[in-house]
């Protein structure tokens, strides 16, 4: 096997160097000799510091490599920004691993991680991961960079839910911030009846991430292991009253449906027509970007919850992993801990104004708090909502280890909706088809 | 001393020469030869090889992964898969409407062009091309952008007018709209080239044997320029094969339009969304196949029926 191996990745490499050379591919190109130079950048210096290439793109990452490298000169760290992982980040990661030319460090999110650790693209960095450096992040952090008992990341932040809400439309209308999700669809209807034209959010069906974290949030588990095997149930009766519930608000008109950060999203957000917005603590710095006009009439309220009390899921939410075959894993992980627990590397991400990421050492809050500007949500302290939201993460969730089948299964029949698909449906076609994608791959699987 | 015995020099010389006469050709062929080894003959080698093996883990999965071989295990699979074989459907009913669509209006501009009525023939040809020189990518966004509701001034015009358009909701409309807009100006100009070809006597006898322009152009024009016509189907078939760009910048405005909604999708979300490089390869084997087999149908097709008409 290992021969194989090798002499598929070394078939990869002369294909990849040959089509790199003869048409100068960007994507081959542009990926091609970062770690070489990487090397030689640390050859020229006496002190020979340890040079790292890093690839990610995540809000404010430039800035945190700057202050990385001007406090460490032992260690460099080359930042390359790729596209967002679904916009083709993944894609470039992966190739890079096949091709023998990743970068050292690399932004995977939690529910991706588990499949980089499948492909073999992630290495086991247990030995270098200290129990009192664990104890720094939310528990639930590290719960999804731990597979199989081995540590595979550290965590960067976590995204618990919320819920943006423009204060004016809804003050016209006449509600208040919905605490239960049926007060949300009163909200909904209330805000429909006040102005034909405005919905109460947006139903994304080109991103699953959102029922995901709503399933997660009524205590679903789509994932489990017991012992060697996996547990797949995506259709439960948890995520089945999630699912029923947003069907009828999308059959009733009153959630809008289109596709996530589209121009046609951010066009009904600068109208007014679209009121609201569930989200996670990073769609806040987002939410800033996308309509910088609406300053100060946006506001944050917890995610509404079955029953009242606090409950949330996690939406998102990045790492930073190591590469397989890096060699500088002790460098990468020390760079890895500086920008996810210290002060200066959270300080410098989110003084660019871009970024209200939750951190996932929460110790650091206080410093996320007082770099990001909030007056965007007309000085609401919106920390605090993502404190309490953080806390309600429910615990013991698993993502899987094809999640890339599941999503690209629930998008494509997301996208059906208009045509006589249902959410619930999707997710029974998605359990489907994502334990017959872990069947394929050789896992054992229990669907 | 009639025949004098080969002067040594002489004999050398005439190698030279000949070695000369190979030696150039080949030194000419050899750009060609290699870029056609290292980016054609090589990649499909390579698509084949890949298209062999599978990528097999066990247990959690987490140990990493191992190459296994399964030679035609994942051509089973992709031909097996429903969402493959959807593809092929869609790419043949794209075909059926936009093949006869295109063809028909870049011949009939090209027809109109020629027609000794024609006025302004330099601007309407230059207006008719510009599409073309559009990159498919930008064509595709510009397209997303005027389909968007929301954005779009001629949605909006329209709703503001009383009728609801939904294009996005209708992605093979939407595709075959944007490929005509692109395609029919580029293929105008190659109708167009054949028809000014035609030697001028042919038309002068169509007219004093009484045709008019509609039967000149029916009978005369049309089965005259034939050879274009067949060169012009024949790469519509293959390029329609390749759809991708258009339908993969639907993709992320338009949720009907699927990740696997052609089969060149397929291959690109095996390979780079689910990491299965072997299904990719061999899917792209197969469409691979399918190209060849079509445009081998088309070509035997407008060959028989030119050998017919011939013989007739």
């Amino acid at each position: 096997m290992p021969s194989s191996a090798l002499h598929r990745r070394r078939a990869l490499r002369a294909a990849a160097g040959a089509t790199a050379t003869v048409l100068c591919a960007t994507l081959l190109a542009a990926c091609g000799s970062s770690g070489d130079k990487g090397a030689t950048a640390a050859d020229a210096n006496d002190g020979k510091p340890v040079s790292l290439t890093f690839w990610g793109w995540a809000k404010g990452t430039k800035d945190v490599v700057a202050a990385f490298n001007a406090s460490h000169p032992n260690i460099q760290v080359t930042f390359e920004e790729i596209p967002s992982g679904n916009a083709g980040g993944y894609a470039k990661i992966s190739n890079a691993v096949k091709a023998g030319n990743a970068p050292d460090v690399f932004n995977v999110e939690y529910p991706q991680l588990p499949d980089f650790v499948s492909q073999g693209a992630v290495q086991d960095i247990s030995k270098l991961v200290s129990a009192d450096l664990k104890k720094k992040y939310l528990s639930q952090a590290v719960d999804l960079t731990t597979l199989g008992g081995s540590t595979f990341a550290l965590p960067l932040d976590a995204a618990p839910q919320a819920f943006y809400y423009r204060k004016d439309l809804f003050e016209k209308a006449g509600v208040a911030a919905p605490k239960t999700w049926d007060e949300f669809r009163t909200a909904a209807e209330k805000l429909k009846a006040a102005d034909p034209n405005t919905r109460i959010a947006t139903f994304f069906p080109d991103d699953p991430s959102t029922v995901e974290a709503l399933s997660w949030q009524n205590g679903a588990h789509w994932f489990a292991t017991a012992g060697d095997t996996w547990k797949v149930d995506l259709a439960g009766a948890e995520t089945k009253k999630v699912t029923d519930y947003w069907q009828k608000l999308i059959s009733d008109d009153l959630v809008r449906s289109m596709p996530s950060f589209s121009q046609q999203w951010t066009a009904s957000l600068q109208k007014g027509e679209t009121a609201g917005y569930v989200g996670a603590a990073w769609g806040g710095g987002v939410l800033k970007g996308t309509v910088p006009d609406a300053s100060g009439k946006w506001a944050v309220a917890p995610v509404p919850t079955w029953d009242g009390r606090p409950a949330s899921g996690m939406l998102g939410g990045s790492t930073f992993a190591v590469s397989k075959d890096s060699k500088k894993a002790k460098a990468a992980v020390e760079f890895a801990t500086w920008a996810t627990t210290t002060p200066e590397g959270i300080q410098a991400r989110i003084a660019t104004g871009t970024s209200s990421m939750f951190p996932a050492a929460p110790d650091l809050v206080p410093v996320a708090k007082a770099a990001f500007k909030t007056d965007f949500y007309g000085g609401q302290d919106i920390y605090s909502v993502y404190v309490d939201a953080a806390q309600s993460i429910k615990p013991d969730w698993t993502w899987g280890p094809a999640i890339s089948a599941t999503n690209g299964s629930l998008k494509d029949s997301f996208g059906k909706l208009a045509q006589g698909g249902t959410v619930s449906g999707a997710v029974d076609t998605a359990q489907q088809a994502t334990v017959a994608e872990m069947k394929n791959r050789g896992l054992k699987v229990n669907g | 001393m009639s025949t004098p015995a080969p002067n040594p020099a002489q004999a050398s010389r005439a190698a030279a020469r000949r070695r000369g006469r190979y030696g150039a050709p080949a030194l000419l062929l050899a750009p060609f030869m290699v870029l056609f080894t290292a980016c054609t003959l090589v990649p499909i080698g390579y698509a084949v090889h890949l298209s062999l093996y599978t990528e097999h883990r066990s247990g959690l999965g987490f140990g990493g992964s191992e190459t296994v071989f399964t030679g035609l295990g994942n051509y089973t699979r992709a031909l097996g898969d429903a969402a493959f074989r959807a593809g092929f459907w869609n790419t043949a009913q794209y075909c059926l409407l936009y093949i006869p669509l295109m063809i028909g209006l870049s011949l009939l501009t090209a027809l109109l062009l020629d027609s000794a009525l024609a006025r302004a023939k330099r601007f309407f040809q230059l207006a008719l091309f510009l599409p073309h020189a559009v990159p498919g990518i930008i064509a595709a966004l510009v397209w997303v952008y005027l389909y968007t509701p929301g954005i779009s001034p001629v949605i909006d015009a329209l709703g503001g007018a009383g009728a609801q358009v939904d294009v996005l909701g209708h992605p093979l409309s939407a595709v075959v709209n944007i490929a005509v807009w692109e395609w029919t100006g580029y293929n105008m100009v190659i109708f167009y080239a054949a028809l000014q070809a035609i030697p001028r006597e042919v038309l002068e006898a169509a007219v004093v044997d009484g045709a008019g322009p509609l039967r000149t152009a029916l009978s005369v024009k049309i089965p005259l320029i034939r050879a274009s016509i067949t060169m012009v189907g024949l790469f519509t078939v293959i390029g329609s094969l390749q759809l991708f760009t258009e339908p993969m910048i639907l993709h992320d405005v338009a949720p009907g339009v699927v990740s696997t909604w052609t089969p060149n999708m397929y291959a690109y979300s095996a390979a780079f969304e689910r990491n299965d490089y072997g299904l990719a390869a061999a899917s792209s084997v197969l469409l691979a196949l399918a190209a060849a087999v079509l445009s081998f149908a088309v070509t035997r097709a407008s060959r028989g029926r030119s050998r017919k008409e011939d013989a007739a």
